[in-house]
């Protein structure tokens, strides 16, 4: 039954080699998302695995389920063909199967070689052995490091490489990886590379998670690509001949709007940049008018980040020219509180920098509202009460309940209180990122619809990671990469529309031509 | 000062510190399981009191120990169902269990008050005792205090020696860490509750039977709050506890010496002394270690599943 289900899989190229690990079914909700449905995946020796998707996809939920640290709701995972059940990330590394995580899971205080040690349970322990074994794992597979070094001395490349060490000094067989270049250097990136290809060649099996085409590109055997927490493509790097397929594989063919958009006439210009600079923006010019919504799309970690802080005064521009809601960023941000009230701010991180956790909904309601409840000095809570009903009420946040902890809402419904709460003072310039991330589809759409209905009294910048809601709700686009916009265009530029997946990568579709050429 | 006054002074440092020490070491290895346990105060007395009552009923000193280190374990595991299981604020319970601790121990050695027990007495060991100055001062003392002298190199073993120890330490540091290697950070934490809690609990039972040989109130009179404080003094090094414990039962010996010779300071300023040196180590420590050695996750709490 199992090798009718591993053929559907369509990889019979791939038969002779029997997978260590196989998925299959695998379904994991939180609340209402769907973080992973109906996952079926095969892993195997000797063979380099890339899960290729959007922030978001479901790529470390799925993985994190295999190293044993979350459970699935349904589904089953097969280790060497016999069925095996992970209660806890111990199951997993019993079974051989271990995971870097993109935090690192290092004591700082201790030394390398004791980090890797950690969690074998008993014994007395041997600092020289112990050093020997690890420099001679080390050895084998490129990775040096000095046994003896404390970890919080090391850089992040050089932390990975204990993590990796940690996994083979207990015998994994299967290496997760879980975005191990979003933390090093070119150098580093390479220098893992290799390590890894000689653990495959050792026939380990490695699987690793990443949003990077050219990486993917470099290293991979087979190619999985996620979407929405399914697995909507699958196959062999030699399938794929450029990052132009790989891209048009990722993006998927139905980058459709999922909601009418009606263009609002557009007023006066409420935000531009000339030129803007600061760390990891390299530079960035735009101009964005009221009733307009610039979606800057980008993978995560192109500079997006950093240039949010900028206009939202968390990061001091470096150079160039910004001029916000008429004034300049020193003027802006430095004025008083009430002369800053035109901009708002929906943060990604909604849990830390929107919101506190702790505190209930009128608290985290009248947070940035504060000076329209007061009554000279002292708090007005009663008008705070009412206003916050009101916006659930009008934003139908769920529970109902205005002294409910804001912690304890779920992903949409805080969002939507965020946004009643920003909207509240009617801003004239609104700075929103990945406003739609982690939502099911009906608080999305919600969101969206709110944004949208934000154009008649506001200009919104839009940053987001997602395509198809940058596709959605977008007036012009542009496309971040490595720290500028590759190109800035209105949505009716069908072909530049189009080439949006090539300039993610970083590729200007006219440069792009004479690159192939050049290439094949 | 005269040689043997000397002597004899180094002698009662020695003994003052023991019951120092033992809490010193017992509320380090809880801290460096990352549980902060301030309860050491109520739970010193309660050891002293279950040794008292032990060595009264059965006469048998080291049966009383063991009751002492057990009894304590258990009621340190109270602050594990606190903020282990039920996530309580860990300075809060603490400080709960203190004051449960001197209630409790009062209330039930109210009717002993003033009841003498024989307890340990101090015998030189063979051929160490006789070294000069080192003999007088190291080797003729209790049972106890020679029993101390191995915990220190002991708990260094386990700490840095063992696997074990060593994942105690880092469910200190990062439980998250733990967790990730496949151990579970809330048993190193239980087992550093209830061994911390143990060791305080000998250092509860040295004073009811080698120091005092009775029953009264009061009997830790603020040691176990000294020990919190020597925690840090150490930067949670049992080899640096030694130093602290035996500095501050030198201040309380020399204290008690310059009374009994008359010194012509009021007793409540000499009395104050080594409270004054907490403050000042607890500065100096600052200052110097700028947080160096505190187990990075001290405090904060852990899921009750991981």
């Amino acid at each position: 039954m199992e090798q009718n289900r591993a053929a559907c899989a369509g990889k019979e190229r791939m038969e002779g080699i029997r997978p260590v690990v196989r998925l299959e079914g695998i379904c994991k909700s939180f609340g209402k998302v769907r973080a992973n449905s109906n996952i079926t995946l095969d892993i195997r020796p000797t063979r380099i695995k890339a899960l290729l998707g959007e922030n978001g996809a479901g790529k470390s939920t799925l993985m994190s389920i295999l190293a044993g640290k979350s459970r699935p709701d349904s589904g089953r995972i097969y280790v060497d063909g016999l069925p095996a059940r992970f209660r806890s990330p111990k199951d997993a590394l019993e079974a051989g199967i271990g995971m870097v995580y993109q935090h690192f899971m290092l004591v700082e205080a201790m030394t390398v070689a004791q980090n890797i040690l950690l969690g074998q349970e008993s014994g007395i322990i041997n600092p020289r052995g112990m050093g020997l074994r690890v420099r001679e794992l080390a050895g084998r597979y490129g990775l040096e490091t000095d046994p003896d070094a404390l970890v919080a001395d090391l850089s992040m490349g050089e932390r990975q490489r204990v993590e990796i060490l940690k996994l083979l000094y207990r015998d994994c067989r299967v290496l997760i990886l879980d975005e191990p270049t979003a933390v090093l250097t070119p150098p580093e990136i390479s220098r893992l590379f290799d390590a890894l290809r000689r653990m495959a060649e050792d026939g380990k099996a490695v699987v690793f998670i990443s949003h990077k085409m050219k990486e993917v590109l470099e290293l991979a055997d087979e190619v999985e690509i996620l979407r929405r927490g399914e697995i909507v493509d699958s196959f062999l790097r030699e399938e794929v001949p450029s990052e132009r397929e790989l891209a048009a594989r990722m993006i998927g063919r139905n980058l459709e709007p999922r909601i009418e958009l009606v263009p609002v006439k557009k007023g006066e210009e409420l935000l531009r940049l000339e030129d803007a600079r600061c760390e990891k923006v390299e530079s960035v010019s735009l101009s964005l008018r009221r009733g307009e919504i610039l979606a800057v799309a980008g993978v995560a970690g192109n500079g997006q980040k950093e240039l949010v802080e900028m206009l939202t005064g968390l990061r001091e521009p470096a150079g160039g020219v910004l001029s916000i809601l008429g004034r300049d960023w020193k003027g802006f941000f430095h004025a008083p509180v009430r002369r800053k009230d035109g901009l708002v701010y929906i943060p990604e991180d909604r849990k830390g920098l929107a919101t506190c956790p702790a505190l209930n909904l009128i608290d985290n309601f009248v947070l940035t509202n504060r000076r329209s409840f007061t009554n000279g000095p002292f708090m007005d809570w009663k008008r705070g009460e009412a206003a916050t009903r009101d916006a659930i009420r009008e934003y139908s946040v769920q529970p109902p309940d205005p002294s409910a902890p804001a912690g304890s809402l779920s992903g949409g419904n805080l969002q939507k209180l965020v946004i009643a709460r920003e909207f509240y003072r009617r801003p004239r310039l609104i700075v929103a990122e990945n406003p739609t991330q982690g939502l099911d589809i009906s608080a999305m759409e919600e969101v969206w619809r709110r944004i949208l209905a934000a154009r008649e009294h506001a200009g919104i910048l839009l940053v987001t990671s997602d395509l198809s809601e940058a596709v959605t709700l977008a007036d012009t686009f542009a496309v971040m990469y490595g720290g500028r916009f590759i190109d800035v265009f209105p949505r009716d530029d069908a072909a530049k529309v189009n080439a949006i997946g090539l300039m993610l990568a970083g590729i200007k579709p006219e440069e792009h031509d004479g690159g192939e050429a050049a290439g094949t | 000062m005269s040689g043997d006054l000397f002597i004899s002074l180094l002698a009662a440092t020695i003994l003052a510190g023991t019951p120092l020490l033992y809490a010193t070491l017992g509320e380090m290895l809880t801290e460096r399981s990352g549980v902060l346990n301030l309860g050491v105060e109520g739970m010193m007395l309660l050891g002293a009191f279950f040794a008292f009552f032990v060595e009264m009923k059965t006469g048998n000193h080291w049966l009383a120990v063991l009751a002492a280190g057990l009894g304590t374990g258990c009621i340190g595991l109270l602050h594990g169902v606190a903020c282990l299981v039920f996530q309580g604020n860990q300075t809060v319970s603490g400080l709960a269990l203190t004051i449960f601790g001197v209630g409790l121990s009062d209330y039930l050695g109210a009717p002993f008050v003033g009841t003498l027990t024989e307890g340990f007495q101090p015998f030189p060991l063979p051929v160490l005792g006789q070294i000069p100055l080192f003999g007088p001062v190291f080797f003729q003392h209790n049972a106890l205090v020679y029993l101390s002298y191995l915990m220190p190199p002991l708990l260094w073993l386990f700490l840095n020696r063992t696997a074990s120890g060593l994942t105690l330490c880092a469910a200190g540091e990062y439980p998250d860490a733990v967790s990730a290697a496949g151990a579970s950070p809330n048993r190193m934490r239980w087992f550093g509750i209830f061994a911390g809690a143990f060791l305080v609990g000998l250092g509860g039972a040295y004073l009811s039977l080698c120091a005092t040989h009775m029953w009264t109130y009061n009997l830790t009179a603020g040691k176990g709050w000294i020990a919190v404080a020597l925690v840090i003094f150490a930067f949670w090094r049992p080899g640096h506890a030694v130093l602290g414990a035996w500095l501050f039962g030198g201040i309380m010996a020399l204290q008690l010496r310059l009374q009994a010779l008359g010194a012509n300071i009021p007793s409540s300023l000499l009395m104050m002394l080594p409270y004054a040196l907490t403050i000042l180590a607890l500065l100096w420590a600052s200052a110097r270690g700028r947080g160096r050695g505190a187990p990075a996750a001290l405090g904060e709490n852990i899921a009750p599943g991981a």
